[in-house]
């Protein structure tokens, strides 16, 4: 029963869709459904930050109260993690990353995100194999490109505030030192081998970055998908199934709504430790 | 890509990989990888330039404010505690100039009603004595007024009881035993 329903389960794209596939958007290859996501999550941060920032005044009210108690927020979180040297220079970045992130994980809820496009019946249900909108971290490159544009800004800010010298002394130099030359010898061999690690652990960041949030919010995909195909999929009448439909995928947005927000700073807060890691003075420098 | 093909495989479907490699069946591109950053971007300039340097730019403005309120309130304070430090050292010097003034006057006063009174004393002094003065001629005159009566009687007196005339030379000498008689 159970393998029966879960291969009977509505499956979702690993990758993002080319809207040449979906009419009437015959436009260019790199035009997906999530870049259409990105481009409206755009529009949309356009808006409110003109919005906010048209008549700023002394004494805040509304819409840019609220965007001032975010922004301090998210700058006091960096300038916690950066310090606050490093902190003018990353808070930009990573409060872009946090808020481009969040409102397309959140867009990625609204309905007809991921359900309206192309497909085809099965048993006599609808099936999307080819969605119109796609949740931008769905979309592996989005995470990808992100995290690329964030280690060419960690490697500026960090060759900056180290030096070349220094930011490679970071990673290769023996922490401390001995009398003992042999020790010594010792010590530099077992810290070039650690800096070796550290190259790779650095190489592998946008990787992890990316999989970690593609990994999450293609899974809450999937998971509101399923819950919203339920009753269909148990085979109850029709009403019972809309019903259930209908009221299944609830608690499973509240917890989607969660999981955006907790992506995003999730992917910030690496963001940030990555930079800290990398900018920190050690005593034997 | 070598990095992202390994860690790729592990999740991706077999028959994708082999048919266009663990990172297509993902989706990723280079197409896409750029179409995403050109829009975060996009994204990032639009927020740098809107929403976090205006933003950020109020709240240090507010801050710099709020700093130049305070500074001045701690100014207007210490003037404050200064002008009435001034003030209570002003009322001091006040009090004690009028403490001054009232003593002054005081002694001013006493000295001048001991100056009246003394006067009074010698004013009430000579009208005791001036008094005095004529109460005493006026007994001097009531005395010998009484004597040349009372000598008069007795030369009166004396004639008719020795039923002569008295010569004046006698009647002169009675008078005078008369009067020092009276005295007497």
């Amino acid at each position: 029963m159970l393998a029966s329903f879960t291969n009977s389960l509505p499956s979702i794209s690993l990758a993002a869709v080319d809207q040449k596939a979906v009419a009437p958007f015959e436009i260019a290859p790199y035009l997906t459904n999530s870049v259409v996501v990105s481009l409206a999550v755009l529009v949309f941060l356009l808006v409110v930050a003109r919005v906010v920032s048209k008549n700023l005044q002394t004494v805040p009210t509304g819409a840019q109260n609220l965007a001032e108690m975010a922004i301090e927020k998210l700058y006091a979180f960096v300038e916690g993690i950066v310090g606050p040297k490093i902190a003018p220079k990353a808070f930009p970045l990573l409060a872009t990353i946090f808020f481009f992130f969040l409102f397309a994980n959140w867009f990625g809820l609204l309905p007809g995100v991921g359900t309206i496009g192309t497909g085809h019946t099965v048993d006599g249900s609808f099936h999307v194999t080819k969605p119109l909108l796609r949740p931008t971290a769905a979309d592996l490159n989005a995470g990808l490109g992100i995290a690329f544009v964030f280690m060419i800004v960690w490697l500026w800010i960090s060759v900056k505030e180290m030096g070349i010298k220094g930011f490679f002394a970071h990673m290769f130099a023996p922490k401390g030192t001995s009398t003992n030359p042999f020790m010594n010898s010792f010590l530099i061999a077992v810290f070039f081998g650690v800096g070796l690690l550290e190259v790779v652990s650095i190489a592998i960041r946008p990787v992890s970055l990316s999989l970690r949030i593609y990994g999450n919010v293609f899974a809450g995909e999937n998971l509101l998908h399923a819950m919203g195909h339920l009753g269909y999929e148990l085979g109850l009448h029709h009403v019972l199934s809309f019903i259930m439909n209908c009221l299944v995928p609830v608690p499973f947005y509240f917890l989607e709504i969660l999981v955006g927000f907790l992506q995003a700073v999730v992917f910030t807060l690496l963001c940030a430790v990555y930079i800290q890691l990398s900018t920190t003075h050690d005593e034997s420098h | 890509m070598n990095l992202f093909t390994t860690t790729f495989l592990a999740a991706a479907d077999p028959s994708q990989a082999e048919a266009g490699g663990p990172a297509a069946s993902f989706g990723v591109s280079v197409s896409g990888i750029i179409a995403q950053v050109i829009l975060f971007l996009i994204v990032y300039l639009i927020l740098k330039k809107f929403a976090f340097g205006p933003i950020q730019g109020m709240l240090e403005q507010r801050s710099q404010t709020i700093a130049d309120a305070q500074a001045n309130a701690e100014k207007i304070r210490a003037e404050l505690a200064s002008t009435e430090k001034r003030i209570d050292q002003m009322l001091v010097d006040a009090n004690t100039e009028s403490q001054k003034m009232i003593n002054e006057a005081k002694e001013s006063a006493d000295k001048v009603g001991e100056q009246r009174k003394q006067q009074a004393i010698v004013e009430a002094k000579s009208i005791v004595d001036k008094a005095a003065v004529a109460a005493e001629a006026d007994r001097n005159e009531a005395m010998a007024k009484l004597k040349a009566e009372f000598g008069r009687l007795v030369v009166a007196t004396t004639s008719k009881v020795t039923g002569k005339e008295l010569t004046g030379a006698d009647q002169e000498r009675i008078s005078k035993e008369t009067a020092s008689e009276l005295t007497q």
